[in-house]
């Protein structure tokens, strides 16, 4: 089908002007892949197709959005008022708005499991540093990106969500207050605070669809790490991207959709973990929910703050623990990639997964004694992860690494 | 315990998960302040629907609104699928446009019950247990073991159990042969305001079935069409 495409006379009068076949060649059909990559590898391509679904359906919320807090009937706002405008009136306006909201959340799956595709087969070690560093920044505009979205529908949590966490900001010394002033913009989560988000929250996933273009032309200088770990033979051991990966990514693109158009026609609001049940409640400054927790992709980070009894102890811990992030292909020393043939990494590697996914767990209850402390011992195993690293390679007696793949 | 590949890692992780997911849907069904909610067996079927719609309409609307509920959606929504006459008889004055608001002005419900009402459009999506709650809230007056909470006041299901809402379909004290059809009546408007919330959700799942359907043809396929093209690759 592409061929055929390439040969048409269009193509052809576009190609003289551009130089687009040989783009198209060298970066996507025959692009060299390695022959041996597992599914694992399927979730690059999907958290673009979110990335794409997400802006198409955004495009189509805001032309029936307003960003505005002031009141109307009911104790609700304007905002509130156009969100249930699409829900009820607009054409087809629940697909799209259920869309957005589950993509979000479907967006935070594909791409968790990315980065820990990423960890487990070592792929953020040379010559990839940069390619990791560059998908770190990828997750934390992401992450600004659906927070930025949340406060959006001005609901008791979107309200109180934003509330907390830029007070947070104004732990930091000196300095803090005037953050979250103009976070903000103003001394209180206000009309103010929803149009700043509302530009914000259009802004960055466009500045992420440019960075995941430098992510893709990273990937294709230094290319794809596979699960054995090793460098390959480039003319032997790759096969052409089409149609081998086309065909594979196509079906993981299918495979994806199943559970995602389940929860978008059947359960989009995921007995809560998508869309909160007091996000149905108009934000009220006078009442504060029993229990503020955001959504369930932020929840592994707001453990870790919670784990503080100083609020600025906390929130440095909360930066720390995202921008270790950056410094993980420099904290590992060990020559050899994949976690199949480092036997000490790998239980390490499992270990953290099981920590981020406990922390998650207790940022999203309502907190206890003992759930403070489990999200305590989770912290610490998560930093614990980071620190002991550097040293790993002096003691760990990797497996023998294969040749070829 | 050794976790030898990425395979058995997912696995443990699906796990643990499935285990964390399971804790808090226990206990939203449990929901209810202490009391377990009541099941309220909600069924929106057409009588049902246009049932709770009549008492929506001749009780709850005395003080509580339903804006983001149109005339006109009575209507369009072939779920309730009232006639324009109907429909003229209920407007009275409003638009087909208007949402379903009631007389009572904020400035009034306070003075008469010390808080305003609150718009019933979305309360099974805003509330723990959905139309169960609402169910549960309408048939929970009783009286106060304690003897503080005046008569009337005095609801097991809501949270610190004093409600301002004056027991609006005559629970406290009903003899023993009315209990049917007042289950009957909180059931009836229990099960609209749950359709009431998100009014597209039959057209949804209808669409949905095929959907999914057809992505499990088109995974098929496309599962077919990779075997067959990878068929020569050694990995
Ligand atoms: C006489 C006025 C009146 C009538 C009639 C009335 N309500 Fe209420 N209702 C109230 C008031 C006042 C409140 C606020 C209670 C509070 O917050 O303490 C309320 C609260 C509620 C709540 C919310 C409880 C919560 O969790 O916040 C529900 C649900 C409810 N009413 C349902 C109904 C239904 C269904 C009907 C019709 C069968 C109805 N009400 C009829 C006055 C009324
Ligand atoms: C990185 C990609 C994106 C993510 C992760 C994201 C996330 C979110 C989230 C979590 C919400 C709140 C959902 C809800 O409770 O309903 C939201 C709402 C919204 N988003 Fe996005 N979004 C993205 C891209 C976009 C883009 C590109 C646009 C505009 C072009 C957009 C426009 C909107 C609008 C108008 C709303 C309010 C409607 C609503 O709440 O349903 N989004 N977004």
């Amino acid at each position: 089908m592409i061929e055929s495409m390439m040969k048409t006379r269009l193509f052809q009068w576009v190609d003289a002007r551009t130089d687009a076949g040989s783009i198209i060649r060298s970066q996507l059909t025959e692009y060299p892949a390695p022959r041996n990559l597992n599914y694992m590898w399927n979730f690059g391509s999907l958290a673009l197709l979110v990335l794409v679904l997400q802006i198409l359906t955004g495009i189509f919320l805001v032309m029936y959005y307003k960003p505005s807090a002031e009141m109307t009937a009911g104790g609700f706002t304007v905002a509130f008022d156009s969100i249930e405008r699409i829900m009820r009136d607009v054409n087809f306006g629940w697909l799209i708005r259920y869309m957005h909201a589950v993509g979000a959340s479907a967006f935070f799956i594909v791409v968790y499991l990315h980065i820990a595709r990423g960890l487990y087969y070592g792929s953020y070690k040379g010559p990839r540093e940069l390619l990791w560093i560059i998908g770190v920044v990828i997750l934390l505009i992401m992450q600004g990106a659906a927070f930025f979205g949340y406060l959006l529908p001005w609901g008791q949590m979107s309200f109180w969500g934003a509330t907390v966490i830029t007070n947070l900001f104004g732990a930091v010394p000196v300095i803090g207050d005037l953050i979250s002033e103009v976070l903000r913009g103003g001394f209180a989560v206000g009309d103010p605070t929803l149009n700043r988000f509302f530009s914000l929250h259009y802004l960055f996933p466009l500045l992420l669809a440019a960075i995941v273009g430098g992510h893709v032309h990273a990937l294709h200088v230094v290319h794809s790490n596979n699960p054995e770990g090793i460098d390959i033979d480039h003319e032997k051991e790759t096969i052409p991207f089409h149609p081998y990966y086309t065909i594979k990514d196509a079906f993981g693109v299918a495979v994806f959709l199943i559970p995602y158009c389940y929860f978008v026609f059947f359960n989009p609001e995921a007995w809560g973990y998508f869309i909160e049940v007091d996000n149905f409640v108009p934000a009220n400054n006078l009442q504060t929910p029993a229990h503020i927790a955001p959504v369930w992709y932020l929840t592994p980070w707001y453990t870790i703050l919670r784990s503080f009894e100083s609020k600025l102890l906390g929130v440095a811990a909360m930066g720390a623990s995202l921008a270790i992030l950056f410094v993980l292909p420099f904290l590992d020393r060990s020559k050899v990639r994949s976690a199949r043939y480092r036997p000490v990494y790998r239980q390490m590697v499992i270990l953290f997964f099981i920590s981020v996914l406990v922390l998650g767990y207790c940022g999203h209850s309502a907190p206890t004694a003992t759930l403070k402390l489990v999200g305590q011992i989770a912290t610490a195993i998560y930093f614990g992860f980071f620190l002991l690293l550097p040293f790993v390679h002096k003691f760990e007696k990797t497996k023998p690494v294969p040749e070829r793949i | 315990m050794k976790l030898t590949n990425m395979k058995q890692s997912i696995r443990l992780s699906v796990a643990a998960i499935c285990l964390a997911l399971t804790v808090p849907m226990s206990a939203s069904a449990s929901e209810g302040h202490g009391h377990a909610l009541k099941d309220a067996n909600i069924q929106m079927d057409h009588d049902t629907l246009r049932k709770g719609l009549e008492v929506f309409t001749n009780v709850c609307m005395g003080c509580h609104s339903a804006k983001y509920l149109r005339y006109g959606s009575l209507m369009a929504y072939p779920e309730l699928g009232l006639t324009r006459e109907e429909v003229d008889e209920l407007r009275g004055e409003h638009s087909l446009m208007d949402g379903m608001v009631s007389e009572l002005t904020p400035a009034d419900a306070i003075e008469s019950y010390g808080k305003v009402p609150p718009d019933l459009s979305l309360i099974t999506r805003a509330r723990r247990g959905a139309g169960n709650y609402v169910f549960s809230i309408l048939t929970g007056y009783e009286e106060d073991p304690n003897g503080k909470i005046p008569e009337g006041n005095y609801n097991i299901y809501y949270p610190g159990n004093r409600i301002a809402m004056p027991d609006p379909l005559a629970w406290m004290g009903h003899s023993e042969d009315e209990t049917a059809e007042i289950e009957g009546q909180a059931h009836a408007v229990a099960s609209f305001l749950t359709f009431v919330g998100d009014p597209h959700q039959f057209e949804r799942e209808r669409i949905g079935v095929w959907v999914l359907g057809f992505l499990f043809l088109l995974a098929f396929v496309l599962w077919m069409l990779k075997r067959e093209i990878w068929k020569d690759v050694k990995h």
